[in-house]
């Protein structure tokens, strides 16, 4: 694996294989998105943090397979902690990529920015609590019917790890 | 009218910005929200700005403007069947229920108007906002330690929630 992925910062121009990766059947259950315009609108705001080196871009083999992104605050009281996100092109899973992202992500959020706990919303039945929990994540909360889909309920799953 | 003496609440209009604006002049006033003394300016903008939605209520005392609460809507389809919210009582004009009337239009408004499922609030301990709260059916769901910090002293964020469906 080692070979072929590496990490760099995001950049803006990332956003068009965030809309790719959104579109992929079925990873729109995950995510509070429901449309195109939607969905560029979340990419757009998602990437916009590449220019306080916030994004990171996970390559196999030199092509974009998943993005993470730390949603630093924008006010003082909250600066040490945030919210962050995290994709995986569904043709790249079970390589490990989301891993490494979400492990170089927490170290972005500790060395660079100096947080002191990053936390994240995840709606039930995603399989990528486990890859929280087993990344030391622990839950912190539910919101109950935060999302509604074809009139079927989700709720919205908190977690946190303290850095 | 309500049954307070010459109170009143309309939709809120663009102009009532400086009423908001003089009310956060005392710093403690931003004690209840996310942003700073120094960092107001532009989230009073876009509180005010969801006034275009006639998202936002204000409240009068013989005509002037005493109170706003407004609703956050969400601006994705999947979660437009709830909102967050804020609200403001001119420091000068607490203790006469104008809290409790302007919370009670405010959730009236979301579920007529906005065919709203639920309302839910951010508050920080320690908030006076608490009790009313309460009062009014809110139940908390979510209390997340040291999510704010001032001069160095973390202080728990708690999430309510009012729910129409019973």
């Amino acid at each position: 694996m080692d070979e072929h992925l590496t990490i760099r910062f995001g950049k803006e121009s990332d956003q068009k294989y965030l809309i790719e990766w959104l579109l992929q059947p079925g990873v729109l259950d995950g995510f509070p998105l429901h449309d195109l315009r939607e969905i560029e609108d979340a990419a757009r705001i998602w990437v916009s943090y590449s220019s306080q080196h916030a994004v990171l871009t996970a390559l196999w083999d030199g092509v974009p397979c998943g993005i993470a992104n730390l949603y630093l605050q924008p006010y003082k009281k909250l600066a040490h902690q945030c919210l962050f996100a995290i994709i995986v092109d569904e043709k790249m899973r079970g390589k490990g990529i989301g891993t490494k992202l979400m492990k170089d992500l927490m170290a972005l959020a500790k060395e660079r920015f100096k947080l002191e706990f990053i936390h994240l919303e995840v709606y039930e039945g995603n399989p990528a609590i486990h890859l929280y929990e087993r990344l030391g994540f622990e839950k912190y909360g539910v919101h109950k019917h935060f999302m509604k889909d074809k009139d079927k309920y989700v709720d919205k799953i908190l977690m946190q790890k303290v850095l | 009218m309500n049954s307070l003496e010459g109170f009143d609440i309309r939709y809120t209009l663009p102009e009532d910005l400086s009423y908001l604006q003089k009310w956060f002049e005392d710093p403690s006033a931003c004690n209840d929200y996310p942003f700073t003394n120094d960092e107001k300016s532009d989230a009073l903008k876009n509180w005010i700005g969801f006034g275009k939605y006639k998202a936002s209520l204000t409240g009068m005392i013989n005509d002037v403007p005493c109170a706003i609460g407004t609703l956050f809507l969400m601006p994705y389809r999947k979660v437009a069947h709830h909102c967050s919210f804020y609200l403001m009582v001119d420091p000068a004009m607490r203790g006469k229920g104008i809290g409790t009337s302007m919370l009670k239009n405010l959730l009236h408004l979301a579920k007529t108007r906005f065919r709203l499922e639920s309302v839910h609030v951010e508050i920080y301990e320690p908030s006076d906002l608490l009790p009313l709260l309460l009062k009014e059916g809110f139940v908390q769901f979510v209390r997340q330690e040291n999510f704010v910090k001032i001069d160095g002293i973390g202080h728990a964020r708690l999430l309510l929630e009012h729910s129409f469906n019973g």
